[in-house]
């Protein structure tokens, strides 16, 4: 092939990546099918054993009793504002993990005597469920909501710090090497150099630390009854309201699911995949 | 005043097996546009002789001088070009060739203006815009040239940064530095293991011994200039080389089969 017909392409490869790009349109599309089918399915089970009384209604409550929980919640807005007051709590406490966890496993990454110490606590810190400091976390900061982000922080933080720790050790030696000699150092090196380089690691650290954040948060929720989802679960409890307990789990899967699908996965296309090369 | 003045340098690297003395005394001194080319067989530490050229690694005794001052660190004096590109895949090609004039504290129009122009040099302008991954192999070396001249370093340190490439894109690459060399007459200081490529680009070849390296024999290259990889001058020169090379690489080989 010439130079000349080399940008412009014959009609034929036109018709091949029409064709290919008609192949993808249908995968997708098989894709959302399975995955509606997968869901269809997954109620029609739901369906099923209701039908079949397996339990009774009191303990397990059907679709529709759930939906319509789910709609007087967000009626009255006791369902809306819950969710509202535990990711205002979730966010703050989550943004203070950012902020310090990350400089920190940079700093751990880099500093040899710093991560045999403080990285060694923070390894044993991780092994330990954040919910742990829930008893001292109220004694120091009393019944409120100060408790409970510091336990969403102590949840979040060594995820992240350890994460962004190994995302350093492990950068090949070369980037820094190659930004030495192009006179990067001191702080110009960590925020030019460390913090791009290592950022497929701190996002797979966000990741891991937002769901330990919402985790520690739940359940800081429950013990410490007031507003918000966990203490919307534990009314569910306590009124013997199954159908409440079910709406607010799914509330708090379909939370989660948003962040990863929308937040964590357009960072990643964003900022990683399309920049190393990599796939998702 | 020579432009690079390496005198009594030697390095000892500590592996499981003990010390290993990877750089013998070596003493060396490069005029001011001169290319020279460093070739030995592998593990003779011409790399680490570049690295220490370079600050990226301080000697275990005497002294490395660029420009009549001590060499302690790197410098925009000295930039190193790497056999893997090294280039920042989260920058895209402009970003990346910008990276030295931003540590530089240039302004952005300028250091875009500059970096554009680099760009064009290297025959690149329309990936601007691209990202590391998105190039070929000599691509990659093409940026990664430009970046390295961007902050207009007067010594240019090249470790075996065609090695990776195919033939072809190795030969266009030639004529470019030598047209980059030719026109700018930066001191070029190039480590290579493959003798036909020291020949057709450098003024000296220096020849290093098996581990502990130092320098073997030094040769002038006279041949005249725009030079031809396959041109049998070039050739002759380079088997003369080789054979001055053989016995060292052996020697290496039988070395690295004992241990």
């Amino acid at each position: 092939m010439n130079t000349a017909t080399q940008h412009t392409p014959s009609a034929a490869l036109a018709t091949i990546a029409h064709a290919k790009a008609r192949s993808n349109r249908f995968d997708r599309w098989r894709i959302h099918a399975i995955r509606a089918a997968f869901f269809a399915s997954l109620v029609g089970l739901w369906h099923a054993l209701v039908w079949l009384e397996v339990w009774d209604e009191m303990i397990f409550p059907s679709l529709p009793q759930v939906a319509e929980t789910l709609w007087l919640g967000i009626n009255d807005q006791s369902l809306t504002s819950a969710v509202a007051t535990s990711l205002q709590r979730l966010l703050i406490g989550y943004a203070l993990a950012l902020c310090i966890g990350i400089p920190l496993g940079l700093l751990l990454g880099r500093v040899r005597w710093l991560n045999e110490t403080v990285g060694m606590l923070a390894l044993g810190l991780q092994a330990l469920p954040s919910i742990c400091w829930l008893p001292l976390a109220v004694l120091w900061f009393g019944l409120g909501d100060t408790a409970m982000i510091f336990v969403v922080v102590m949840g979040a933080l060594m995820a992240l710090t350890l994460a962004t720790r190994d995302g350093v050790k492990n950068l090949p030696p070369l980037f820094l090497r190659a930004a030495h000699v192009l006179g990067a150092s001191g702080w110009r090196l960590y925020i030019h150099v460390m913090l791009p380089a290592t950022l497929p690691a701190i996002l797979t650290g966000a990741k891991l630390g937002w769901s330990f954040a919402w985790r520690s948060l739940m359940a800081a929720e429950l013990l410490l009854v007031g507003v918000g989802l966990g203490a919307l679960l534990e009314r569910g409890r306590e009124l013997h309201d199954m159908s409440l307990v079910v709406a607010v789990m799914m509330v708090i899967m379909f939370v989660g699911l948003l962040t990863d699908r929308w937040l964590f996965n357009y960072l990643e296309q964003r900022f990683i995949h399309r920049r190393w090369g990599t796939t998702a | 005043m020579p432009k690079v003045e390496i005198s009594g340098v030697s390095q000892v690297f500590w592996s499981q097996s003990g010390a290993i003395q990877a750089l013998g005394e070596t003493s060396l001194t490069i005029e001011e546009g001169e290319f020279v080319c460093i070739v030995g067989p592998s593990g003779c530490g011409k790399s680490t002789l570049l690295n220490l050229v370079a600050g990226l690694t301080k000697p275990d005794s005497g002294q490395v001088k660029a420009n009549g001052a001590l060499v302690t660190g790197p410098g925009p004096d000295r930039v190193v070009m790497f056999q893997e590109s090294g280039l920042f895949p989260w920058l895209n090609v402009l970003q990346n060739v910008m990276f030295g004039l931003k540590m530089a504290g240039v302004a952005e129009p300028k250091r875009r203006e500059r970096a554009e122009k680099l760009l064009q040099m290297v025959h690149l302008s329309r990936f601007t815009q691209a990202w590391v991954h998105e190039l070929s192999g000599g691509m990659k070396q093409r940026v990664a040239l430009a970046r390295a001249l961007a902050p207009n370093p007067d010594i240019l340190l090249m470790d075996e940064p065609f090695a990776a490439l195919d033939a072809q894109t190795r030969d266009m690459l030639h004529d470019e530095l030598e047209d980059l060399w030719a026109s700018t007459r930066k001191t070029i200081i190039f480590v290579t293991h493959n003798v036909r490529e020291a020949v057709r680009l450098g003024t000296r070849v220096i020849v290093m011994t098996a581990r502990p390296g130092q320098v073997k024999n030094i040769y002038d290259i006279d041949l005249p200039r725009p030079r031809h990889i396959e041109d049998v001058a070039l050739a002759r020169i380079a088997a003369t080389i080789r054979d001055d090379l053989r016995n060292e690489v052996l020697q290496a080989t039988h070395e690295e089969g004992i241990d």
